[in-house]
């Protein structure tokens, strides 16, 4: 839509002026500039950081309260459900540190003492996580066959980032 | 024995493709069909080739041969024959399978079916897809070999993941397939027409079908796909924008850009490079979606183990077919300028212009939330991820954009809309939307999202109503017969716009689906006992029992649950809480039922002594949204089978 060409064969076809033209390529930077301004200025806000519990059990006040993601092993005999409730209680660790977790809602199929889980949540000033949501999509189950039989241990950092969706 | 013959086949078929791709490029240069004559014998031939890879396969599959690797990691000798087959794209490698025999077997029909009509640019066409087809083959037997054997023989597999299990999954990757390749048909032919020079509008009008054919391949795969994490992940919802669903939705947003925006230079000659650009834009998309999905970049249900080997070969082929494909058109872009300008901001072009700026607004939404976590990763080794709300943000706005201009587009004149024309298109629709959006509100629909969606949906359907009354008038008034009789001449007269109307109204149904239940659903999550009983608007929904049952591969207890309304039973509904036993996996198996299009949703995500937890759902005209995908899938039916004779456009 650059340049006029002599070569229009349609005598009816008028080339836009300068002023339509314009008017044309503001709205459509308007338009694309207003959707790009609501998708980034949403995308912020909708950031999720994942971290580990050693890295939770050191964080500053300022950490307090914010919407994040946890990812560690369910401790073995940790699992408290409070009786007729949604509620359940056991804590999570990456091998160095353990955090105590919260939880009110549906637990997901794979979620189980002793295996991987990733809780999304805060933290609070007394120390303690509290979430409604747990992913536990991955169990060893469907890691490679070669780790499987060669009994290689993941290193942690990398174990938890397979647990991370 | 077999396997090996399988894999043989399939380095055969490599080598093939090389040839396949030399060989046509060397003829036309030296001036020898015969050479572009072996080529095509080549496609053909690799067709063959990989279905033997693909039959050894099936075959090792349904004979249990655990000292196949791949079987081994897939398959289980208690897993029901159905999904034994199914298994074959249950993971990495055998999925890369399904996706270069689907790539052979369309390339062979299209060498064949327009080997006589399209003589100039069939040497770099079939170059092109042979290209691709190296690509796949080599990273199968290289990378991700399905023919690897294992000792020693184990005695039984590891089982299909249990979440697979099931119908929908089992059509649901080849849909998705026939899909992503589908593209790379309009993709070899914009290409061979770069190459070549012949830059005009035939590319476009030989592919149209092809195109078609692969958007509705990619929409019911989607579909599918939804349905399936609708009930068989329990948890009542079918989109999550999980990377995953997003892998196939941005080829899929691209793709119905690239749909509408070819009419523009059929009928206009116009949006050239644009349109070279969005199909270029397309395929590589579907390669990134098969990708992204298969080579455990992503993890999720879909994807198994991670190599990084294959990643970087992914980036490589990416990186291949991405400068082909825009170096060539920056080369030739000189050739390309449209000679025709546009005449005025109200008209189809116009919208034209405008429906593909959301539809790409939206793709480089989905591109960011889903790429940017992956990019934190690899840069900062921070992890991150992006929530739905983020999405949902953007698409309210652009979804509302795309139905209103579903509306104006194929009523408004092209070149310069007059203000007659508009009156007469579009004033009875916008009085009958602020009606209904009246009604609404009056019926009770108070949210901005819901009355929105009344004026848009309500606009947009008068529009569709008042042009085939239009028509069909127009046709029984010059013709002197009935109205039916004048619909339907008029109707199949101009079948590719009468049928683009129909899959219109397939996604206004959708969407009448998509909000209706997303803001009307109901959800309540309570312990319960056997006795007990919970209301969920004007359904009792009372736990009767809890026994245990079992299937080929798996136990279950299983809740029975009455549901009634007053005093009248309509239903026992049955959710279970499944163990597979070989990976010693537990699952939620979902129970519906069905009222008005809608769903009573049922699961028992918790069974413990004293007590299960229960999740129910009331999920109003949830059905629409796939009797709405039924609409569209026929819409493009209709479109595709076309009298060829009658007016075409």
């Amino acid at each position: 839509m650059k340049s006029s060409s002599p070569s229009c064969t349609n005598p009816r076809s008028v080339n836009l002026s300068k002023g339509k033209k314009y008017g044309l390529i503001v709205s459509l930077i308007v338009i694309a500039g207003g959707l790009i301004y609501l998708g980034l200025g949403q995308f912020g806000q909708n950031l999720v950081y994942f971290f580990t519990p050693s890295e939770v059990v050191s964080f500053s006040p300022a950490y307090y309260g914010k919407k994040i993601r946890v990812g560690g092993m369910v401790v073995k005999g940790s699992v408290q459900v409070v009786p007729n409730t949604l509620k359940l209680n056991f804590t999570l660790t990456d091998g160095a540190a353990t955090i105590p977790v919260e939880f009110e809602g549906i637990p997901p199929d794979l979620f189980k003492e002793g295996k991987g889980a990733v809780v999304e949540g805060y933290w609070d000033s007394q120390k303690q996580f509290h979430s409604n949501l747990i992913m536990a999509k991955h169990s060893e189950d469907y890691m490679p066959i070669e780790m499987k039989r060669a009994g290689v241990q993941l290193p942690k950092k990398d174990l938890l980032k397979t647990l991370q969706q | 024995m077999f396997i090996e013959i399988g894999h043989f086949s399939v380095v055969l078929a490599l080598v093939l493709s090389v040839l396949a791709m030399v060989s046509p490029i060397v003829g036309l240069k030296t001036g020898r069909p015969d050479l572009v004559r072996i080529a095509r014998q080549a496609v053909t031939l690799n067709f063959f080739l990989v279905s033997i890879g693909m039959a050894s396969l099936i075959y090792s599959f349904l004979t249990n041969d655990y000292s196949v690797k791949y079987v081994m990691a897939t398959s289980n000798s208690k897993l029901p024959v159905f999904y034994k087959v199914a298994g074959l794209w249950g993971g990495h490698e055998g999925s890369l399978m399904l996706w270069v025999w689907i790539l052979t077997a369309y390339s062979t029909l299209v060498v064949w079916l327009h080997w006589r009509t399209q003589p100039v640019i069939m040497p770099y066409l079939l170059s092109i897809q042979s290209l691709i087809m190296f690509g796949f083959l080599a990273m199968i037997v290289f990378l991700s070999n399905p023919f690897e054997r294992l000792y020693p023989v184990p005695p039984d597999g590891r089982d299909l993941n249990p979440l697979l299990q099931d119908p929908a999954m089992v059509v649901h990757p080849p849909m998705l397939y026939l899909g992503y390749v589908g593209f790379s048909i309009p993709f070899a032919f914009a290409m061979a027409a770069l190459f070549s020079g012949r830059l005009g509008e035939e590319w476009i009008k030989v592919t149209q079908r092809w195109t078609l054919f692969a958007w509705i391949a990619l929409t019911t795969g989607i579909l599918m796909g939804g349905y399936w994490a609708y009930y068989e992940l329990g948890w009542g919802g079918y989109w999550g924008w999980d990377p995953v669903e997003n892998a196939s939705f941005m080829p899929w947003l691209v793709g119905t850009a690239f749909l509408h925006s070819v009419m523009v230079q059929e009928k206009r000659k116009m949006f050239k490079v644009w349109n070279l650009f969005l199909i270029i834009v397309t395929f590589s998309l579907s390669l990134i979606g098969t990708f992204l999905v298969r080579s455990g970049v992503l993890s999720s249900v879909h994807s198994f183990a991670t190599d990084p080997g294959r990643g970087l070969y992914i980036l490589v082929f990416l990186a291949v077919m991405l400068s082909l494909g825009f170096g060539t058109l920056m080369v030739r872009s000189g050739k390309l300028r449209s000679q025709i300008e546009m005449d005025s901001i109200v008209s189809k072009e116009s919208i034209f212009l405008f429906n593909n700026l959301f539809f790409l607004v939206a793709a480089a939404t989905v591109f960011l939330g889903t790429l940017y976590p992956l990019l934190v990763e690899t840069l900062k080794t921070a992890k991150v991820s992006v929530g739905p709300p983020y999405y949902n943000a953007v698409f309210m706005p652009v979804a509302l954009g795309l139905l209103l201009m579903m509306g104006i587009g194929p009523a408004i004149a092209w070149r310069k809309a007059s203000l007659d024309n508009l009156k007469k298109n579009f004033l009875l629709p916008i009085i009958l939307a602020v009606v209904t959006t009246a009604a609404a509100w009056l019926i009770g629909i108070r949210t901005v999202f819901g009355m929105a969606g009344a004026l848009v949906v309500s606009f947009v359907a008068t529009t569709i109503f008042v042009d085939f009354a239009k028509i069909s008038a127009l046709w029984a008034r010059r013709h002197e017969i009935n109205y039916l009789i004048g619909f339907y001449q008029a109707f199949t007269n101009n079948q590719r716009r009468s049928a683009g109307l129909i899959t219109h109204i397939g996604v206004l149904v959708m969407v009448v689906g998509i909000i209706a239940s997303t803001i009307y659903q109901i959800e309540k999550v309570v312990p319960m006992r056997i006795g007990d009983a919970i209301q969920l608007k004007n359904y009792t929904i009372k736990m009767v029992g809890l026994h245990e049952v079992s299937g080929a591969n798996w136990t279950a207890e299983e809740g029975l649950f009455e549901v009634s309304k007053g005093d009248r039973l309509l239903t026992v509904l049955k959710p279970q809480k499944r163990i597979y036993t070989e990976s010693q996996t537990p699952t939620t198996e979902a129970a519906l039922y069905t009222v008005h299009l809608g769903h009573i949703f049922l699961t028992m995500p918790e069974v413990r002594s004293d007590n299960v937890t229960v999740r129910a759902l009331i999920n109003p005209l949830v059905l629409l949204v796939w009797i709405g995908g039924g609409i569209m899938g026929l819409g493009v039916i209709l479109n595709i089978f076309r009298p060829r004779t009658k007016a075409s456009g």
